[in-house]
């Protein structure tokens, strides 16, 4: 492992993705408050994409409620901030344990079906969790959403938010992009192509089916526990079939079946959505259209769409 | 037609404001409601028929991933329109002549306009079953979506089949939302509600099977009722335990057939 990473080094690689690094690092210097907080933003969503692209686009599970296990990220970390003391770290790293652990059940259920079946029970999950968070008023509060979730001092400003998120998140992207290129990431992609003939060669498809739902789940929970400590509030709708389509779209956007694919789709949406909502109430209307451009003319995404204008001619690609 | 379609409920919401807008133009003129209850359905079709031919067409083929999200983008589309054309605040249609008013029934009070939709449910089920089971028009259609490639050689025009089974499927999804527009109010928002409760229903009930959903909406409404009167806050919740209990015993659904 360490030599294929050697190798990756030496490949030249390296740089651009230090220059990317680099480039997102000196962005305070050069943005106004405002805008930082939306990169902030893209990049919570990014982690949360990649999360469910490694599901979604390389073990081919389609899952229609991601939100639900980002919500129970968002929501562990904040009730354990405002009913305890428990330390800010702990409580952050509580969040992605949790939503582990809710993940393993929710799996569990989950990989005895496949295809759209598969997909219909993700979104009953997902919206048992929304009514769990709405209903329950007592301990999460319902509609009015957990408000002022107290913060570290040394957080509470965006630029120092900023730069703790990315340093979260290029540990994130770095764990993804080892999982996605072990042998365990290429049993995935194995099983993606056809279930039938990796389930001949002997490897156990549910068990590496469950291992993704909950590995992905851990990385919507991290999503979700950083989203919570840089907005400081979370709300039902966290769990709502919106936000689940929205980290889909996310994915679409960007290309599935490309590693960065979902971290371009969150900069793309991100984007849009700041600059559409600025200036028309009818966000939806909009973003219904790009969604309906997208499957129509762009199906592998920006990225994969990229890729091919820039692929020569003939060469089937990746 | 095994097409999943999320904007279904669009669709009825659709239906539910056209009946409003339909009968809001002719109030002057007697029965305004009827004329509605006609119209609207007639108009979500067609524009469900546009709506087949120019976007869904294009992904019947392809995985249900694509047809979650293009369907996704109509309900953002078409609620986004309704907002557009009739305003973000709450209509309400009024309940037509004959059916004003309560009946009393063994002591018990009834709005007769309930007793009406009561009666509308089952006579739809039997007229669509058999249309389905027992017409030529019927069988084409299952043929075609048993086997699209075997049917088309037979000589059916697969498209045609597809776009008349869908409008059909709009007329539906026009008059439920046209039916219950006097009982409720109509506004923004109305459509997630029926999208997820039909979600459940469809699923425990078996895809596409029409006597699945029937037995699904009955059981559905039975469960979500006693719930109700169980613990309250967590009705919404019983549906979906319902629907999990029946995923994984079977899969298919109560009257769906195994793959």
């Amino acid at each position: 492992m360490m030599s294929e990473f050697l190798k990756e080094m030496k490949s030249g690689k390296w740089i651009a993705v230090l220059v990317c690094v680099a480039a997102f690092a000196l962005l305070p210097i050069v943005l106004q408050e405002g805008y930082l907080s939306l990169v902030n933003e893209m990049l919570i969503l990014a982690v949360a994409a990649c999360g469910l692209n490694l599901m979604m686009g390389y073990a081919g599970m389609v899952s229609f409620g991601p939100a639900g296990l980002y919500a129970v990220g968002a929501y562990t970390t904040g009730l354990i901030l405002v009913y305890t003391k428990i330390p800010f770290w702990l409580a952050l790293a509580a969040g992605p344990i949790m939503a582990g652990v809710v993940s393993v059940v929710v799996g569990w259920f989950c990989v005895r079906l496949t295809h759209v079946y598969f997909s219909l029970l993700t979104l009953a999950f997902s919206q048992i969790i929304h009514t769990i968070l709405f209903e329950w008023y007592d301990f999460t509060r319902g509609d009015d959403g957990i408000v002022d979730i107290p913060v570290p001092s040394f957080l509470s400003s965006i630029t120092h938010y900023y730069y703790f998120s990315l340093v979260a998140i290029c540990v994130c992207l770095f764990v993804l992009w080892k999982i996605v290129n072990s042998p365990f990431g290429k049993t995935l992609q194995a099983l993606r192509e056809n279930p039938e003939r990796t389930e001949f060669i002997g490897i156990n498809v549910r068990r590496y089916q469950l291992a993704v739902f909950i590995i992905s789940g851990v990385f919507l929970g991290i999503a979700g526990a950083l989203y919570c400590g840089f907005n400081k509030n979370v709300f039902p709708d966290f769990a709502d079939m919106m936000k689940s389509t929205e980290m889909i779209v996310v994915c679409l956007m960007g290309g599935i079946y490309n590693f960065l694919g979902p971290v371009v789709g969150s900069v793309v949406y991100m984007f849009l959505d700041k600059l559409i909502s600025s200036n028309t109430h009818y966000w939806p209307l909009v973003l219904g259209c790009v969604i309906i451009a997208l499957l129509i003319f762009m199906r592998g995404g920006v990225v994969g769409f990229v890729s091919e204008k820039l692929a020569p001619r003939g060469e089937e690609r990746g | 037609m095994q097409v999943l379609n999320l904007a279904h409920a669009s669709l009825y919401m659709l239906g539910a404001y056209l009946c409003f807008w339909v009968s809001s133009l002719l109030s002057q003129a007697a029965g305004s409601f009827w004329w509605s209850l006609f119209a609207a359905p007639l108009l979500v079709a067609v524009f469900g028929g546009i709506l087949e031919a120019m976007l869904l067409r294009r992904i019947y083929d392809r995985d249900v991933l694509d047809q979650f999200l293009l369907t996704f983008a109509l309900i953002l589309i078409i609620g986004d329109l309704c907002k557009l054309a009739w305003g973000v605040e709450y209509h309400t249609v009024d309940t037509p002549w004959p059916l004003d008013g309560p009946v009393i029934f063994g002591g018990l009070v009834f709005p007769k306009y309930n007793l009406f939709l009561i009666g509308c449910g089952p006579l739809l089920y039997v007229c669509l079953w058999s249309l389905i089971n027992k017409t030529r028009l019927g069988s084409v259609v299952r043929a075609v979506t048993y086997n699209r490639d075997m049917a088309s050689a037979l000589g059916v025009n697969v498209s045609w089949v597809y776009t008349g089974v869908f409008m059909l499927g709009c007329w539906l999804a026009g008059l439920g939302g046209a039916l219950v527009a006097p009982m409720s109010a109509v506004m923004p928002g109305m459509d997630m509600v029926v999208l997820i409760d039909c979600f459940i229903i469809v699923v425990i009930g078996g895809l596409g099977s029409i006597s699945g959903a029937f037995l699904g909406s009955i059981i559905f409404g039975l469960v979500t009722a006693f719930g109700i009167l169980v613990a309250p806050r967590l009705a919404i919740a019983f549906g979906f335990i319902l629907m999990i209990i029946v995923l994984i015993i079977r899969p298919w659904g109560l009257m769906g057939k195994p793959e």
